[in-house]
């Protein structure tokens, strides 16, 4: 691939802009940062707008604009399953989190395992909550960097060898620097440029790029006809209709549980802002549905039979095609401003991930067991550290490991954090679940759901579940945390009634 | 104590029920998964689906200025005393 050299001074020179915002955040609603709640969830200070940036820039990662048109590419219809997936979600943080919110802030709980701490009595119950919540993102924090060295390829930087990863390692050195300095302000400060990036992007390809290809009808033409629609059951199998829907409900209940999620939650200044934010958060569920559609104009373009791109297929895979149909129909300087909005995308979400793992062994781990009286500082001090550390882990996973492994990680990451949903959801709404009954859901569920992954060989996480003689696909992280909560439910009164004979608690 | 929290609540947030419109939207998946009717040359499974986000974002939109509109809240967070929370911030047993 050549050196698109317009390209790549649009793309540092935009870089260079977050990097100054990043470090300018911390002075940004002037507060001690030698605080946790200060450095890791921006002093609980963010209204409507700024959070509707945070938690878009956080939940619409660079990998999500680069894997979803990647999968519509690559299997058609099935991969549009982010699209239910992004309707559902919003019902889920409209109904559910103001209230976790309301309790987190009035006990300054500053992740979900420290509520679950406090409302279960349970420090192996949050311990539990805690690791999960940390093996689940250092998979995805390293997907972020795949997202950003896709296209830092695509610009046309030396791929291959060390030197190969340099912009890369550059990237995440200048990330861990202002995470350090200016914590979930900076991160919060630069989805701002981030989402204007992106919008403009978006916006773009789907008028440009429409327009070269002959319209919307030209784009659907192109497309086999065993893509556009999922395939019907048959052979008494439920197919692609059951995984479908499946995938999106899973992966929506699943979302609010990751700790980046939560971390931009328990950021916003009031319950009314995270209710406010259920409604205005669909503008980028929109502009998802429209993503998707990229993968349908990269096919249309017929971008992999283009010699140009053949070395970033072959690197890539299915991954390279929104970066060459960028490539095939923008101008350099505006290739230059699409990647740079897909790397910043990158940034904003690996940021916040990497505070709130740090959040989460600084609290649950650090402080619950080790110094259960450090100073406030202290705790901030370690927070940070740990940011650095994960971030460092993510940047040696993804140089060390091949790259299917990240991908596989992540979507066990996935059938891991939802197995949280019982501890988090059924405390918000009653009290009658035992601490040590939805340990041994979470047991079980986590159990089940890695059985479930592994027997189809940790590539797809849709588990062909046989139901009185038809075959279920579905969701493998649906179906085994239904495990977890019918083990919580059955056991819990029989634990309570142990725990009232007498039988001491395990604290 | 409970059931009076309980009818309280549902005073309060009746309009939450719509909160299932979203979801009757796109859990039948037979439904959509067809090309006709197309709109201009869109697949019925891909403007419906897009379209069903617009609801969805009408309806969450539609839920908050009633339940704004039924017991109006300061931007301090709930003024609401029967959301289920007691004063130490303890969750009640609404289920």
């Amino acid at each position: 691939m050549t050196f698109n050299l317009t390209a790549a001074g649009v793309f540092v020179a935009l870089f260079g802009l977050v990097t100054w915002l990043g470090f300018v955040a911390a002075r940004w609603r002037k507060a001690d940062l030698n605080q946790l709640h200060e450095w890791g969830l921006g002093g609980r200070r963010f209204g409507t707008v700024v959070t509707w940036f945070l938690l878009g820039g956080d939940l619409y990662t660079a990998y999500t604009f680069i894997a979803v048109p990647a999968l519509v590419y690559g299997a058609g219809a099935m991969g549009f399953f982010a699209v239910p997936y992004t309707i559902l979600i919003y019902p889920i943080l409209f109904l559910i989190f103001p209230r976790l919110w309301k309790i987190a802030h009035e006990k300054g709980h500053v992740t979900a395992a420290d509520y679950v701490r406090d409302r279960f009595d349970s420090r192996y119950l949050a311990l539990a909550v805690a690791l999960t919540g940390i093996l689940a993102t250092m998979p995805y924090i390293a997907l972020q960097l795949v997202g950003m060295e896709v296209v830092i390829g695509a610009l046309g930087f030396p791929a291959g060898g060390f030197t190969g990863h340099i912009p890369l390692i550059i990237a995440f050195i200048i990330l861990a620097a202002f995470t350090y300095t200016s914590g979930l302000r900076a991160p919060a400060l630069i989805a701002v440029v981030k989402d204007m990036l992106i919008f403009v992007t978006i916006f773009a390809a789907i008028v440009i790029i429409p327009a070269k290809l002959g319209g919307y009808s030209a784009i659907f033409a192109s497309v086999p006809q065993e893509k556009l629609l999922l395939a019907p059951p048959s052979g008494g199998s439920l197919g692609s209709y059951s995984a479908y829907i499946t995938l999106a409900l899973g992966s929506a209940l699943a979302l609010f549980l990751y700790p980046h999620s939560m971390t931009g939650i328990l950021s916003a200044s009031s319950g009314k802002v995270i209710r406010r934010n259920a409604a205005a958060l669909s503008a980028y569920s929109f502009v998802l549905g429209l993503i998707a559609l990229l993968g349908y104009m990269a096919i249309a373009a017929g971008v992999d039979k283009n010699p140009l791109y053949a070395a970033g297929f072959a690197q890539h895979g299915a991954n390279f095609a929104v970066p060459a149909l960028f490539l095939d129909s923008f101008s350099s300087w505006f290739v230059g401003v699409a990647f740079a909005a897909i790397a910043i995308g990158a940034l904003v979400p690996a940021a916040i991930m990497s505070i709130a793992c740090a959040n989460l062994f600084t609290r649950n781990l650090y402080k619950e067991f080790w110094k259960p009286d450090c100073t406030d500082a202290e705790e901030a001090r370690m927070a940070k550290i740990v940011s650095l550390v994960v971030k460092v882990g993510a940047v040696v996973f993804i140089l060390a490991i091949p790259q299917a492994y990240a991908i596989q990680l992540q979507l066990l990451g996935g059938i891991w954090i939802i197995q949280l949903l019982p501890p988090i959801l059924l405390g918000l709404f009653t009290r009658s679940f035992n601490a040590h009954a939805l340990l041994l859901g979470w047991a079980a569920g986590t159990a089940i759901g890695t059985y479930m992954a592994a027997s189809r060989g940790f590539v797809s996480s849709v588990y062909p579940l046989e139901i009185f003689g038809v075959t279920v696909p579905g969701y493998a992280a649906l179906y085994s945390v239904l495990v977890n909560f019918l083990v919580a439910a059955a056991l819990s009164p029989v634990i309570n009634r142990l725990s009232r004979r007498g039988v001491p608690p395990l604290r | 104590m409970a059931g009076k929290d309980t009818k309280r609540g549902l005073v309060r947030h009746w309009p939450r029920f719509l909160l299932i419109i979203p979801f009757l939207l796109v859990v039948w998946v037979p439904f959509y998964n067809r090309i006709h009717p197309t709109l201009g040359d869109i697949p019925f499974f891909y403007w419906y689906q897009l379209a069903a986000i617009l609801i969805g974002a009408g309806v969450a939109i539609t839920v908050y200025l009633l339940e704004e509109w039924i017991t109006p809240t300061t931007e301090q967070g709930s003024s609401d005393p029967d959301d289920g929370i007691d004063a130490s911030g303890t969750p009640g047993d609404i289920l």
